[in-house]
């Protein structure tokens, strides 16, 4: 190992920046789940009486099904009893009105994130909610939205005020039975963002929920939900983080974006949740089921995520092409190092004529870590002239890691014309060498040519969110150099 | 997974089990005996295992077939067994999955190669029974799944070939499977062995006149260090047949294996190739698969790098027409020593009609860093300007599409290196597009 391979093994002390614990009083829920907890999370909630018989369908459903064990990771056993479903911080009226009154300590929680709550701060572009463990906690620029007719709110608030939108939406695309986490998420869910965008509006800002986890021995449980109706179009952004502990903790989220005639969302997230240690103790695991809904024609929805934390993620955004012409585009870079574990990859389900989808997806795998694309692309025999373009490339750093590729295609339809390429290597000497001949230090070498290797992905990011992908993958990849 | 089709075959085997060959060695007896055990709690595949996903077998359980019992030859067409018969080769006949020894030609075979059934390998003298005992499940374990587990329990008959250490073979060997009999089974078991240094090149052909029947035969290979073997599979069975058929591979140190898989008959037809590449050898597997019909055909690969500085390349090509359905499954799994591999694989499917189906799935799994891997897929039409530029000198659009369907299929046959092969295997292919459109004088 050369000198400055060991300079850089020796900076790997550099900790996980997110992870930090906001000491402060909450309102959780003893550890456990029956439908006694889902009674009273509704209760809680103020939900409409549909909310409830939908949780409790879900629950009952949930509770015949099985983990599933397909997925390319390894995971003890959850226990579900031994999880909180519910952790909100103490208020002290019943909720804040304004930012003046949401406890200072969130706050500062969120401001030491990088995310300001105050509107005249730097993201002054951007719309945040932010969810903290099982509640959201503040969303801005509420009322400059409003004006543009856009609902950008919690979920729990959308079922009080639009419970008719929510009714109509909610588990159209996901429904409640469809995986075993999508189960558990629709019975439990707590918060999430609500988006909907009228016909023909194009939403003035970037919006984004930042999602965070702070208490300890819960799970988080997130539900967003994204209509964009004929002709508008909408960017949303999500980041994630949490505090540093032994024990795994659950994130099961359930996204569903319905993007009507016309309709374009742009969906951006950067995964940063806490990614256990270097011995691959601790970490959330990410158990995610996220999928797009194209159902009018000329709809596009464009899925763009940079994956660097959880010690095990299981995430397949997905985008069925109902309506002629439509579009669906998935654009990935998951990044893992140590012990981490990511199964990630996407679906595309080619339904009406003419729907195109593209899939760019990198992997990069380190240390000790098993990294898998795993993807479908269906073509129905409705699908005529569908067309899919996939790529997938995986980047090895040390001898002991994995990079695994595991396309499944699907062909009905003889006008259809599917591509799949997929190729495996690591930084080859050669280019090391070039770099440094040219002065460039081996950490800086690599993190050039890894950044050239995503930048298909980056590209595709938003301005603020492509500046900090380059930034955490740099952070996440010290110390497998050498 | 059906178990009341596995029951059914279990009671039969308790009355048939003298029938097979081999029932005074106790190891093989034991064998058997665990596979049927397994066989019995597992039955076939299900589609909901990984490796089956796309392919149902539940025709074939529907079904009971039987073993053929007679040890004696039954009439064969033997016009028609000269069509699938390779002229300038050493043949070995299996009817109805037992070794006929009238209809094979065995004629100059050097002495130092062993070539016989099973049977009488398992009978034979003392220096070949060894070997089998050596060598039987040693590429494939029964429990791998329903299939080998039923062949284990059930062969008949089969085949050793066993070139041994320097050996190079002058003429080719073909391993010739035919079933005349509806609703028989057969079960055959082969194994090939190629020492040290030696090189060969075998042919296995399943044919069948037109019956449904089930071929399940399971093909072991050993190639040994810097050995040499070229493996064809010309798959022409019946087109109400059922067809298993694996072959499972050790390769030694700088051993050389091709594969060539002709899959061109069957109601129902699955292949599995699966190699074990041990440092600096090479493999290459070249598949063909042209289905009509209502054909399902399957090809199953699995190309193992154990070992550094291993070459692998795959190439395998679908034409599906009708209500055909090709599916291709490709692994490559290249294990955490397996340093500087480089592999390629590849899939290429043209559909035809609007109710043809391709389903692919082509798979990598990595384990090292040092390596060169890709993979690609296509699924998809002809090119139309390649359509255009043959209509633009005056050839019709339907010659011009059954040009480049034919090319596009004829690259797989101009991979064999056997004029009498090639030939036989070309005229099938060309059974499958209409006389008119291609010409005999282009080729």
């Amino acid at each position: 190992m050369s000198a400055s391979a060991q300079q850089i093994k020796n900076r790997i002390s550099q900790e996980y920046k997110q992870g930090f614990v906001t000491e402060l009083e909450a309102n959780t829920f003893p550890p456990g789940l029956d439908e006694a907890v889902i009674h009273k999370l509704s209760t809680i909630k103020n939900e409409p009486e549909f909310m409830l018989e939908y949780r409790l369908k879900a629950f009952r459903h949930w509770q015949t099904m099985k983990s599933p064990e397909w997925a390319f990771v390894k995971f003890d056993p959850i226990d579900y009893q031994a999880i909180s479903y519910y952790s909100a911080p103490k208020r002290k009226e019943d909720g804040p009105k304004s930012l003046d009154e949401i406890d200072p300590q969130v706050l500062d929680a969120y401001k030491k994130l990088g995310i300001p709550l105050d509107e005249q701060e730097r993201l002054a572009g951007v719309a945040v909610d932010a969810v903290f463990d099982s509640v959201s906690v503040a969303t801005t620029f509420k009322g400059k939205l409003k004006e543009a007719g856009v609902i950008f709110c919690p979920i729990s608030e959308a079922l009080r005020d639009h419970p008719e939108l929510v009714k109509q939406y909610l588990g159209s695309v996901v429904p409640p039975a469809d995986n075993y986490f999508a189960a558990l998420n629709s019975a439990v869910f707590t918060d999430g963002s609500f988006v909907y965008i009228p016909k023909g509006v194009r939403c003035p800002m970037e919006l984004s929920t930042y999602f965070r986890i702070n208490a300890a021995k819960t799970g988080q449980f997130e539900r967003t939900l994204i209509i964009a109706d004929e002709g508008s179009h909408v960017s949303y952004l999500e980041g994630c983080t949490a505090p540093m502990r032994d024990e795994n903790q659950l994130h099961a989220a359930v996204v569903e974006l319905i993007a009507l005639k016309d309709a374009t969302i742009k969906y951006s997230t950067v995964q940063n949740w806490y990614p256990g240690d270097k011995e691959g103790k601790g970490g959330i695991y990410n158990f995610v089921t996220k999928r797009a809904d194209c159902r009018g024609e000329n709809s596009k929805v464009s899925w763009t995520q940079v994956e660097t934390g959880s010690a095990i993620t299981w995430k397949y955004p997905s985008c069925i092409l109902t309506g002629d012409n439509s579009t669906g585009e998935f654009y990935s870079v998951a990044l893992t190092n140590n012990y981490q574990q990511a199964d990630t990859g996407t679906k595309m389900i080619h339904i009406g004529k003419n729907t195109r989808s593209t899939i760019i997806s990198k992997g990069i795998s380190a240390g000790r870590a098993q990294n898998t694309y795993r993807g479908l692309v269906k073509v129905l025999k409705s699908a005529a002239y569908a067309r899919n373009y996939t790529q997938c490339d995986s980047l090895l750093i040390g001898d002991r890691c994995g990079a695994h590729t595991f396309p499944y295609v699907e062909v009905k339809q003889p006008s259809a014309q599917v591509e799949h390429e997929a190729t495996t290597s690591k930084i080859s000497e050669d280019q090391l060498f070039f770099c440094r001949q040219r002065g460039l230090s081996a950490e800086d070498a690599v993190s050039m040519i890894v950044n050239g290797f995503c930048k298909a992905v980056f590209k595709e990011l938003p301005m603020e969110f492509a500046v900090e992908a380059q930034a955490l993958l740099g952070l996440s990849l010290e110390g497998s150099v050498g | 997974m059906n178990t009341a089709t596995a029951s059914r075959y279990t009671a039969e085997y308790q009355t048939l089990a003298p029938t097979l060959p081999g029932q005074t060695l106790p190891w093989l007896k034991q064998l058997r005996c665990r596979a049927l055990e397994k066989f019995s709690a597992h039955g076939f595949p299900s589609p909901r295992e990984e490796e089956w996903r796309y392919t149902n077998v539940s025709a074939i359980e529907k079904k009971l077939f039987s073993p053929s019992l007679s040890l004696t030859t039954p009439p064969v067409d033997k016009v028609w067994l000269k069509g699938c018969q390779l002229e300038d080769a050493w043949s070995v006949v299996l009817v109805n999955g037992r070794f006929s020894a009238e209809l094979s030609v065995l004629d100059g075979l050097p002495e130092a190669v062993s070539l016989m059934s099973m049977a009488d390998a398992l009978t034979a003298s003392p220096a070949i029974a060894p070997l089998v005992e050596k060598y039987l499940g040693q590429a494939v374990n029964y429990s791998e799944h329903g299939f080998i587990a039923f062949n284990t329990a059930w062969f008949t008959d089969g085949l050793l070939l066993h070139v041994p250490a320097g050996q190079v073979l002058a003429k080719p060997v073909q391993l010739l499977h035919v079933v005349t009999q509806a609703e028989t089974m057969a079960t055959t078991r082969t194994i090939i062995i190629v020492g040290e240094m030696a090189e060969a090149k075998v042919i296995e052909t399943f044919a069948g006149v037109d019956n449904s029947y089930l071929t399940a035969a399971v093909t072991e290979v050993f190639i040994d260090q810097n050995a040499d073997l070229t493996l064809y599979k010309m798959q022409s069975e019946s087109e109400k047949a059922y067809h298993f058929g694996g072959t499972y591979v050790k390769q030694g140190k700088d051993a050389r294996f091709t594969h060539h898989n002709f899959a061109l008959g069957g109601l129902l037809a699955r292949s599995d190739i699966l190699t074990d590449m041990d440092q600096a050898s090479e493999c290459e597997l070249n598949g063909l698969y042209l289905g009509v019909k209502r054909q399902h055909i399957d090809s199953h690969t699995r190309i193992n790098h154990l070992k550094p500085h291993a070459i692998s390349r795959e190439i395998y090509k679908g034409v599906l027409d009708d209500r055909a359905r090709g599916v291709f499954q490709g692994r490559v799994i290249v294990a955490e020593d397996a340093q500087k591999t480089d592999s390629q694989m590849n899939n290429r499917n043209l559909l035809l009609s609007d109710n043809a189906e391709a389903d692919t799935k082509p798979q990598l799994e990595i384990y090292a860093d040092d390596v060169k891997c890709g993979h690609g897929v296509t699924v998809g039409q002809l090119d139309e300007s390649s359509v255009f530029y043959l209509q633009s000198r005056c050839i019709d659009e339907e010659t011009a599409r059954n040009m480049l369907t034919f090319a596009f299929a004829n690259e797989m046959v101009d991979k064999i290196r056997i004029k009498s092969l090639h030939d036989k295997v070309l005229e099938q292919v060309l059974l499958r597009f209409p006389q008119e459109g291609i010409e005999k004088s282009w080729l």
